[in-house]
């Protein structure tokens, strides 16, 4: 009897505690994240831009790894960055990232997350997933993640063969270029400003 | 617009690569491959004039005339009238399989799917590809050459160049006689634009360069092409190799 209990009890706390506990591997950290994005879609028009944006911002900031983005994405600019201005960057970066995933998974459309693999890569890993369409289609997503401490945090999104960080590395890279690192910052809040204003 | 359509429109962007933004002074890039970047961006800004003041006004016009069913049946009419290239090029890069699908799904839909209007081959196990000559050249070997951008048309590159050639010489419409061409081409410009209008708007919303943003955007969606799907380093080992990168990671 006692062992029955213990082993429920056991079950119980494993089944409650799984999520909240910080990913042991990899593919949890993705699944994590899916499984915010699969609410934000089925929350969809109910939950309006502003509260797609308000649960996911606090997934996003524990899946992914904003400070080590940051850098990858500035790349030779971030050595010259005042440690004030580094600090806003990775805050408006972050809340870019919470505007753009809340603007694009507003609907949901019978759509589902698969993850296909996982793998080592040095001292990263990739998780490949893909995102499936109720007619079949697929969109390739696949993540590239480094350990931190316990936990696995998403350094890189690769979107049908699209890497979010060499794009944004060349795409800010021109900007720095032309306006520097202030001017940078400065679009980024309007950009997150334009997603805000857009919706209700 | 319904969500399916919101998620592939950042691939069909990358796809058919649209050339539009607004106008930046050129900047030198090292790994950007762009040594024309300056006449590029030129031809880039006169395309996103055309486009914001002719063919999206147009597309939006098309979409809101047009029945959702039609327009599908448009697109997938126009897939296979272009369909003769994809098989020349499982031809080239000795694919028999997909050959072998592709043959069939060309026949299929071009008899039973009359003329292409409707898509019976998928069902029946043969599915779409997507090959053309840009990514045979890339599976010989030869290297993407410099990016470019040409009036009218969307993102290119020197390697890509014979392919663009390539894909009006195996359509059948450019054979019929101008009176028949010249609408279907009008109307397959007007579908192409309005199948990517979804993407645009996504591009005028994410992009703080646009016309850095597409030019990154197409060369890695070709190399990811080329391979199938499965680029062999993925972007992934970059970040973890270089000594500075490296550092990064320490700071963990």
């Amino acid at each position: 009897m006692f062992k029955l209990l213990s082993l429920t009890l056991a079950l119980l706390v494993t089944l409650v505690c799984a999520p909240l506990a910080r990913a042991a591997e990899a593919r949890q950290t993705v699944e994590i994240l899916h499984a915010a994005l699969l609410e934000a879609m089925k929350g969809g028009a109910e939950l309006g831009y502003e509260g797609r944006r308000k649960q996911l911002a606090p997934v996003l900031n524990e899946v992914f790894d904003f400070q080590t983005i940051s850098r990858l994405v500035t790349g030779r600019h971030w050595a010259g960055m005042s440690e004030a201005q580094r600090e806003e960057f990775v805050d408006v970066f972050a809340q870019l990232s919470a505007a753009t995933y809340a603007e694009n998974f507003d609907a949901f459309g019978g759509e589902k997350f698969e993850t296909r693999a996982s793998e080592k890569k040095k001292n990263a890993e990739v998780v490949r997933t893909v995102l499936l369409a109720p007619d079949g289609d697929e969109v390739s997503l696949n993540y590239l993640l480094a350990e931190q401490g316990e936990a696995w945090r998403i350094v890189n999104v690769i979107a049908e063969g699209v890497s979010d960080i060499s794009l944004k590395r060349t795409e800010y890279a021109a900007v720095i270029g032309r306006e520097g690192v202030g001017g940078l910052i400065a679009k980024l809040r309007a950009k997150v400003a334009s997603y805000e204003s857009k919706k209700p | 617009m319904h969500q399916k359509s919101k998620f592939h429109a950042m691939a069909a962007l990358l796809a058919a690569g649209l050339v539009t933004g607004c106008a930046s002074a050129p900047e030198g890039n090292g790994d950007s491959n762009d040594p024309m970047e300056g006449m590029n961006r030129k031809f880039y800004n006169f395309n996103d004039a055309l486009d914001r003041n002719f063919f999206e006004p147009v597309a939006r016009g098309y979409v809101k005339v047009t029945p959702d069913p039609v327009r599908s049946g448009v697109s997938r009419f126009f897939n296979n009238a272009s369909y003769l290239n994809v098989i020349a090029n499982d031809l080239l890069q000795g694919k028999p399989t997909q050959l072998a699908q592709d043959t069939g799904r060309f026949v299929v839909n071009s008899t039973v799917g009359v003329g292409g209007l409707f898509d019976p081959a998928t069902k029946l196990g043969m599915p779409e590809h997507d090959e053309d000559l840009g990514q045979t050249l890339g599976t010989y070997g030869v290297g993407e050459g410099a990016y470019l951008v040409m009036p009218m048309m969307g993102p290119n590159s020197l390697r890509d160049l014979p392919g663009t050639a390539a894909s009006v010489l195996l359509n059948p419409i450019n054979y019929l006689s101008f009176p028949i061409t010249f609408p279907l081409g009008a109307l397959a410009a007007i579908n192409t634009r309005a199948n990517l209008l979804e993407a645009s708007s996504i591009r005028d919303q994410a992009a703080l360069d646009p016309y850095t943003f597409v030019r990154e955007a197409y060369r890695q969606q070709r190399e990811f092409k080329i391979y199938d799907g499965n680029p062999p380093n993925d972007d992934f080992e970059e970040y973890f190799e270089s000594e500075a990168d490296a550092a990064i990671l320490k700071i963990y």
